[in-house]
């Protein structure tokens, strides 16, 4: 069988869908909701692409080709299209790509990833990381006005992190050794960087009833900002702010333990299913439409396996050092 | 030592329940596939879904953690915490909506002091939730307290209601042993449909029992089908010995009397009229079939309802008001199940899909498509396995029709579906009817033992080799259901989840099998078909969409009620000559069709003939036929809005485009409904509506935006409206306030009435209304005898 994409005639092999067809003909297309290999359902529609017979825009996923089919994957109808699901997926995904703190220093120091080290305890890698950025002797925070603690998240909560004590006690430590291996690295601003926004008063309350780091760091930046297709596609479509206000249904920066090293943060979920439909008796939905869901039991747990936080496009699932 | 009790106690009735969960189990099943069942089978037996017996099922069926949580939350039926004794459900359906049933619901929560988060009185008697549409929608606003309706429900009557419901509950448990009687001498004959009911219907009957026992008549009363007049209701027929009928339009209870000394005579009299008169005492609400004297026919109709039936045709409601529901002798003598006869005994198979092919039959379920052509489709697979679902998950609010044909005329349906069998080759029917609907379910589950005693339903039907038996499915609260797909998944055990198509599910449908899914009126119209022949039911409606349609006429009408006109029949018609015109002489502004897939046909269109590409080209869609008037008075952004709020709800959240864009197009309305909105907002509206229109996954996502693009095409002026603040009919109550004009003479009656206290007290002086305190309910516009109170623009 042979089909038309983008005026290029490809051969079909048996029980290829139209993603698969394309990419083995080397045509780039994004996709969320599938993996290859993996169970999954068409519904994200960020791989969508138009049948020109017939005008319809279908998902290429999970559609199957047909003889003499002619497909559109790249014209403005198309993309306008794609940039708009994503536009639509991010205005229900309250989160941060990269901690406030982080993006806003201005002598590059990943400033959560610092306090990261520090609220698990890893005080000398803590201490290396922030030798690798600047000198502990000649601190850049000594003259800094601090846009860090001004940006810090928790300062809407109660009272902001006192991020540059917490780096001057740190530098202090005399005691703690210098790794070498531990290199500096600063927050991704050249990709897009999604924004949680305000919380509401009663995410307050709870966040200061739950959140007990050492720190009091909130840890803003999400664990899978590096291999998020969300983020991935949305700053390769250009989309700089998305159009639509931000609101969703899900908790906020809650953050579950699934079993081992696997963690779930629901905020971040885009109800695509991967987990739903590859694990048995694990994930499940829960409710419907845009209050939808995607829970897993306390006595679920166990049965999720971690190959899942591969499969997850987002970091809404993802595996702890 | 108490609590030694306490526990034991606790452990005694645990382990009842457990028992009570067993059987229940050991009755429906185990498998993955009768989850749904079982879950009814729970909740009526618990009336919600208690943890404990959900554990149960986890250790006693396959149904595992993953599947309870994913099925028990997507269905809305559903209930994961006790409720109170009685339930109050206010429908919200297009034509309460319109009459302003929210308001309605928050007179309900105000009078039984509820707080904003809670759905239970303290005392746990009552719960309230608001539910998409009750099917009563001529009666608007209507709520239902357990099994009874009420109709017409303003707010100032909430607490009236609630006083009759109470009343009402007591008399049920009083009226538990009632008298061994006499067999009757004539017979009442009254509607027991939804809508007859909310009327006062039981009123009647409570009458007629009344002065039937203090006359010494006594009288049979028999429940029959809904006649279409639900403007006209309560109604009543009286037959007498001689075979003749009397109706009685609009009676009132304490009119009853007098017709029944009319017509009888007190029984010592007439002892020998006893022995031509037919069945025993009266079953009110019950299914007894009745072996009754024959109904004589529709000149008999007094006027005004000869008026509203007169423009009609009927097929799928041949014989309204003459035969009994589940009188299969009568339906048979009226050429019932002569149809089938014809195609298992004369008609090859392909012989019976052609003469549908020809007939031009199209889908009533919505999308129009050729009958024959899905027949054909199902007829070509040569699986052994087939199956054919009769679709009656009338979901759409402000629509009826297929309650009223299950519920009155469950045999037609039923001879459809058995001819489509026969004509695909199928051997399982499945009737997929919503649990909203437990009239209809109960009617077509007897109707289908009738048809087996009959020998209609089962082995070689005819002498043939065919055979064909019937179950009941019940749909449990979720409008996509109604998208084939879905609706497969559901009975299948799954979230109502709809999947691509192709495949088709005439190629790969229900457990894999080529299933052919018919909707109610669609398998209604079949026997005709077959009776008459092609060419007949071509002369009936257009050329493109011949046949009749059964409409559910509501909203602002005069006579609302269920109608099979015609296709072809123009909406003007449909209002002025059926409808008797637009309510409260206001002047028509525009028709609602289709429900949430349809949109708004502008009064000034309105002269264009009913089918399905008329409709389709206005930007509206036949839909399954609800119809919903509009007027002067009706403001169009907030029915977009209500429309766009109820595919919110009922989106099954799959895909993006209908699960957040449709949230994103809800927002912006409400935004607009509260003045909040820009211009650029409606660009974004239309923006939104056009690619969720292209991008959605299924049927129900596709059509959502409609009711926004047709009131954005033909309304745009009153979007713009909103805007600058200005809600022109005083709807949007972010934009309005009241206002006590000079008329007023100060006779308090306001302020009485005021549930918020908004209206301080003070006699003999024109009163005035605190804008803060005002809910806007509207109650003192009712109490108010000198029109001295009006709603009145924020901003102008």
């Amino acid at each position: 069988m042979q089909i038309t994409i983008n005026n290029q005639v490809i051969e079909v092999h048996e029980g290829e869908t139209l993603i698969e067809v394309a990419r083995r003909a080397g045509i780039e297309l994004p996709s969320m909701c599938y993996a290859k290999g993996a169970k999954h359902k068409s519904s994200c529609m960020v791989c969508v692409v138009k049948n020109v017979q017939t005008g319809q825009m279908i998902p290429s996923c999970s559609t199957l080709p047909t003889e003499g089919m002619v497909i559109d994957t790249q014209s403005e109808e198309v993309l306008k299209l794609r940039q708009l699901s994503l536009e639509l997926l991010l205005s229900d995904h309250r989160a941060d790509c990269e901690a406030p703190c982080s993006i806003v220093c201005p002598k590059g120091l990943d400033v959560e990833h610092l306090l990261w080290l520090y609220d698990a305890g890893r005080l000398a890698e803590a201490r290396s990381f922030l030798a690798a950025t600047f000198p502990l002797d000649q601190l850049g925070c000594a003259d800094c006005k601090a846009p860090c603690e001004k940006a810090c998240r928790r300062g809407t909560v109660d009272k902001a992190v006192q991020i540059r004590a917490i780096i001057q006690s740190l530098a202090e430590r005399a005691d703690l050794p210098l790794l070498p291996e531990v290199a500096p690295h600063a927050a991704d601003k050249r990709s897009f960087i999604s924004k949680l926004g305000r919380f509401t008063p009663k995410e307050k309350e709870w966040l200061k009833e739950t959140i007990d780091a050492p720190s009091r760091c909130l840890h803003c930046a999400c664990p899978g900002h590096t291999d998020c297709k969300l983020r991935r596609y949305t700053t390769e479509a250009g989309i700089k702010r998305p159009r639509y206000e931000v609101s969703s249904a899900l908790p906020v920066k809650e953050k579950i333990h699934v079993n081992g090293r696997l963690w779930y943060e629901p905020a971040k979920c885009i109800r695509c299913g991967l987990c739903v439909y590859n694990s048995d008796n694990g994930f499940t939905f829960e409710r419907r439409g845009f209050i939808m869901q995607v829970v897993i039991p306390e006595e679920n747990r166990p049965n999720a396996p971690e190959r899942l936080a591969t499969l997850c496009p987002t970091g809404a699932l993802f595996l702890t050092e | 030592m108490a609590c030694a009790d306490c526990k034991q106690n606790g452990l005694q009735t645990k382990e009842a329940m457990i028992a009570r969960v067993d059987a229940i189990i050991d009755r429906v099943g185990r498998s993955r596939r009768v989850i749904i069942p079982l879950l009814q089978a729970l909740q009526a037996e618990f009336s919600y879904l208690p943890s404990d017996a959900l554990q149960r099922v986890y250790e006693r069926t396959e149904i595992d953690r993953a599947q309870m949580i994913s099925v028990s939350t997507f269905y809305a039926q559903f209930r994961h915490i006790p409720y109170g004794r009685h339930i109050i459900k206010v429908c919200t359906g297009t034509a309460c909506h319109v009459k302003g049933a929210n308001n309605v619901y928050d007179a309900f929560r105000r009078e039984l002091n509820m707080d904003e988060e809670t759905i239970t009185t303290a005392d746990q008697q009552y719960s309230i939730e608001k539910i998409a549409c009750l099917g009563c929608c001529a009666l608007a606003p209507v709520v239902q307290i357990d099994e009874k309706i009420f109709g017409h429900v303003q707010p100032g009557r909430v607490k009236e209601v609630l006083d009759e419901f109470q009343q009402y509950a007591q008399e049920q448990e009083a009226q538990a042993a009632d008298e061994a009687k006499e067999p009757p001498i004539g017979e009442v004959r009254l509607g027991m449909e939804n809508c007859c009911q909310a009327s006062g219907t039981a009123a009647i009957y409570q009458a007629v029992l009344d002065a039937s026992h203090e006359l010494g008549i006594k009288v049979a009363i028999k429940p029959v089908s809904c006649v279409g007049a639900c403007n006209q209701v309560p109604l009543i027929d009286v037959a007498l010995p001689d075979g003749s009928i009397e109706r009685y339009p609009n009676v009132k209870p304490e009119e009853i009397k007098e017709i029944l000394l009319h017509h009888f005579k007190p029984a010592n009299r007439l002892r020998r009229w006893k022995n031509a008169l037919l069945n025993q005492v009266d079953m009110f609400h019950t299914d007894t079939t009745w072996d009754n004297i024959l109904w004589k026919s529709e000149q008999e109709r007094t006027g005004t309802i000869n008026t509203f039936l007169s423009r009609q045709k009927r097929i799928s409601t041949e014989g309204y008001g003459i035969i009994s529901p589940l009188d299969i002798d009568e339906y048979m003598a009226h050429e019932g199940f002569a149809a089938l006869e014809k195609a298992v005994t004369t008609m090859p198979r392909q012989a019976v899909i052609d003469t549908i092919l020809q007939s031009g039959l199209r889908g009533r379920g919505g999308g129009g498509f050729p009958t024959g052509r899905k027949w054909s489709l199902v007829a070509a697979t040569d699986k052994a396995e087939k199956y054919v679902i009769c679709n009656g998950d009338e979901g759409d609010p402000g629509a009826f029709m297929d309650r009223i044909l299950l519920e009155s005329y469950p045999l037609r349906v039923i001879e459809g579906m058995i001819i489509a069998g026969y004509a695909v080759g199928a051997r399982k029917g499945i009737f997929y009817i919503r649990a909203e609907y437990p009239q209809a379910v109960i009617r077509t589950r007897k109707a289908i033992e009738l048809c087996r005693e009959k020998g209609l339903l089962g082995e070689n039907l005819f002498g043939s080799d065919f055979s064909f038996d019937i179950t009941i499915f019940e749909g449990a609260g979720a409008f996509v259901c109604g998208e084939e797909t879905a609706l497969i998944a559901s009975i299948e055990g799954q979230r109502g989840f709809p999947r691509q198509r192709p495949p088709y599910p005439a190629v790969e449908g229900l457990f894999g099998c080529p299933t052919l899914i018919n909707n109610v009126e669609t398998l209604s119209q079949i026997s005709y078909i077959i009776r008459h022949g092609a060419e007949a039911y071509r002369t009936i409606g257009t050329e493109k969409s011949p046949g009749t349609k059964v409409f559910a006429l509501a909203g602002k009408v005069c006579h609302g009620g269920l109608i099979e006109v015609p296709m072809g029949t123009t909406l003007n018609q449909i209002i002025e000559d059926i409808g008797g015109g637009v309510e409260g002489g206001e002047k028509l502004k525009a028709v609602q069709t289709g429900g949430p897939s349809g949109g708004c046909i502008p009064a000034e269109l309105c002269d264009a003939p009913v089918d399905f590409d008329a409709l389709t080209r206005m930007g509206a869609i036949m839909g399954s036929g609800g119809m919903v008037v509009l007027s002067e008075s009706s403001c169009m952004v907030d029915v977009a809005r209500y429309f766009l709020s109820f595919t919110c709800q009922e989106s099954c959240g799959k895909c993006t485009f209908c699960r957040v864009g449709i949230r994103r197009m809800l927002d912006i309305l409400d935004r607009l409904c509260t003045g909040k909105g820009s211009m650029e907002d409606i660009d974004k509206l239309e923006e939104l509506a056009i690619s969720i229109k292209q991008m959605a996954l299924c049927g129900l996502g596709k059509t959502a935006p409609n009711p926004v693009l047709s009131t954005l095409k033909y309304f745009r002026e009153e979007y713009e409206e909103h805007v600058k603040g200005i809600c022109r009919t005083g709807t949007c109550k972010e934009m309005v306030k009241l206002e006590i004009t000079e008329e007023c003479v100060g006779c308090t009656k306001c302020a009485k009435a005021c549930p918020s206290d908004a209206i301080p007290y003070t006699p003999y002086a024109r009163h005035q209304i605190e804008v803060e305190k005002c809910v806007l309910c509207g109650l003192c516009i009712d109490e108010c005898s000198y029109n001295a109170i009006r709603k009145v623009a924020l901003k102008s």
